[in-house]
């Protein structure tokens, strides 16, 4: 089965080792991405006050375009698929928002493409059984944090993607392939967003509370979802490290990448490269390259 | 900041107004400081989350539009996820975001203010956000040429994160006919 995917500008930039391992690691799985054409950027914040409609516009011309190409859209970064899924949900539920929608952008789109996180792909149309037995390099012994940040999960009634406050999803996913799921109470925190470029101290902070409790619970390496956390919680660790003496770095990776590695794929094309923190002395020190 | 207020500084419609722009029942909140106890920012805020609502309630409406609080807010939605009268906080601090820019408040944190401009603008150029370009872009807006913006962006040249030159998309026509209509309507 072939997904329509949005792959957001980070994922362009910044955080093309995630774009290429989510693409590798699908065809491995049976499934294929096919890119949205000419796709524009999802505006990056959903709007809030009730009367903001040019923020809805981004969003909404990506998914009336989507609908265009086929039924399920899907999405690697956190950002895009919480402004994405929302909008799209409110299209579907709120006529007067989507009549003004459909008039401004001259289309008409109604609300009903199925918009999944790649990681609810892997749990949902894939099965986590079937990632099991794609294993070929299990991670047996590696002790992997699950870091969810706010974005795939809240608002939980809108984004229906797993509890509130203790999520299993992505532990379910690192358990498949075998790896030990850590848990941490920081693992649905804040990672300061935005906040990294106007006032750096604010996610220096989230940072260091967040790998912190991470490696206070045993984890070896932290593992996420989404270039923006990435950006804050990984290459942050330099100013992090410079601000708190006693904190010491750890490897942040892409979830895709760490699936690359379990189902046999050459490290080399996994784009270890762009982290920031050198995750090879780890992963060749446990044997999966 | 005054710790006292006095009536002639009320604005009584000032709750109503917010309430209205926000869709929130704000005057549901009891001070439980729920919110605030679980909010990233806070620490870094003037007012904090359950002050910005009882202060709405007093109708302080310059003091409100006038802080620091509604620009480091991220809208990481905690406070609303815990809230026991289901307030969204994010929610609020949007519209109160919305109705400083309208009134012509300065805003206390300029820079934050500064970077979403950026942004927009990065988008209405090229339909996609670049960083390099918003980045330079920002750092010319805020004169925050020295105070350390520059160095994470180095840091991902060098690892090879930033393509120098933005990715255009074709449509870039519709995306500027886009922006006049929103700008038209507003």
């Amino acid at each position: 089965m072939d997904y329509l995917y949005f792959p957001g500008c980070t994922l362009y930039t910044k955080a093309k080792n995630f774009d290429q391992t989510a693409r590798d690691c699908s065809l491995l799985l049976g499934f294929q991405l096919k890119e949205l054409p000419n796709w524009t950027c999802c505006g990056a914040t959903f709007p809030l006050a009730t009367d903001n409609i040019m923020a809805l516009l981004p969003p909404s011309r990506i998914l009336a375009r989507a609908r265009e190409e086929g039924t399920t859209l899907t999405t690697l970064c956190s950002v895009c698929f919480n402004v994405i899924k929302r909008t799209n949900r409110l299209i579907r539920n709120d006529g007067d928002k989507r009549d003004t929608i459909n008039n401004f952008m001259e289309t008409n789109y109604q609300g009903d493409l199925r918009v999944l996180h790649y990681l609810e792909i892997l749990k949902q149309d894939v099965g986590f059984p079937r990632i099991q037995e794609k294993m070929k390099k299990p991670l047996t012994g590696l002790k992997a944090a699950p870091y969810y940040g706010c974005m795939l999960l809240r608002p939980f009634e809108e984004m229906e993607f797993d509890d509130k406050e203790k999520p299993t999803l992505f532990e379910g996913f690192l358990e498949a392939m075998g790896a030990e799921a850590i848990d941490f109470p920081y693992k649905i925190e804040c990672c300061g967003s935005f906040q990294s470029v106007g006032s750096p101290e604010v996610a220096t902070e989230c940072g260091y509370k967040i790998l912190g409790s991470a490696v206070k619970n045993g984890a070896e390496v932290v593992v996420s979802t989404c270039p923006l956390c990435t950006f804050n919680i990984d290459h942050k660790q330099a100013d992090i490290k410079q601000k708190y003496l006693d904190f010491k770095p750890i490897p942040v990776l892409y979830f895709t990448q760490l699936l690359g590695i379990a189902m046999g794929l050459d490290y080399q094309t996994l784009g270890f490269g762009q982290n920031f923190v050198d995750p090879l002395p780890l992963l060749k020190g446990k044997g999966f390259i | 900041m005054e710790t006292t207020t006095s009536v002639e500084k009320m604005d009584s419609s000032f709750l109503e107004e917010v309430s209205k722009r926000s869709g929130e029942k704000l005057s549901l909140c009891y001070q439980c400081l729920k919110c605030t106890a679980g909010c990233p920012t806070a620490p870094y805020m003037d007012i904090r989350p359950n002050s910005i609502i009882r202060m709405i309630q007093m109708g302080m409406k310059r003091e409100v539009l006038e802080s620091s609080a509604i620009w480091f807010c991220v809208y990481c939605q905690t406070c609303g996820t815990r809230c026991p009268n289901e307030i969204h906080i994010g929610v609020l601090m949007d519209a109160l975001r919305e109705m400083a820019m309208e009134e012509g408040v300065h805003a206390k944190e300029k820079n934050i203010h500064l970077f979403h401009e950026a942004f927009i603008q990065s988008v209405r150029r090229g339909g996609r956000a670049h960083e390099v370009t918003m980045l330079m872009d920002y750092m010319l807006r805020s004169r925050d040429l020295m105070k350390g913006s520059l160095i994470p962006g180095v840091k991902l040249f060098l690892k090879g994160k930033f393509p120098l030159l933005p990715s255009f998309v074709k449509g870039k026509g519709e995306i500027k006919r886009i922006f006049e209509k929103c700008t038209k309507a507003k």
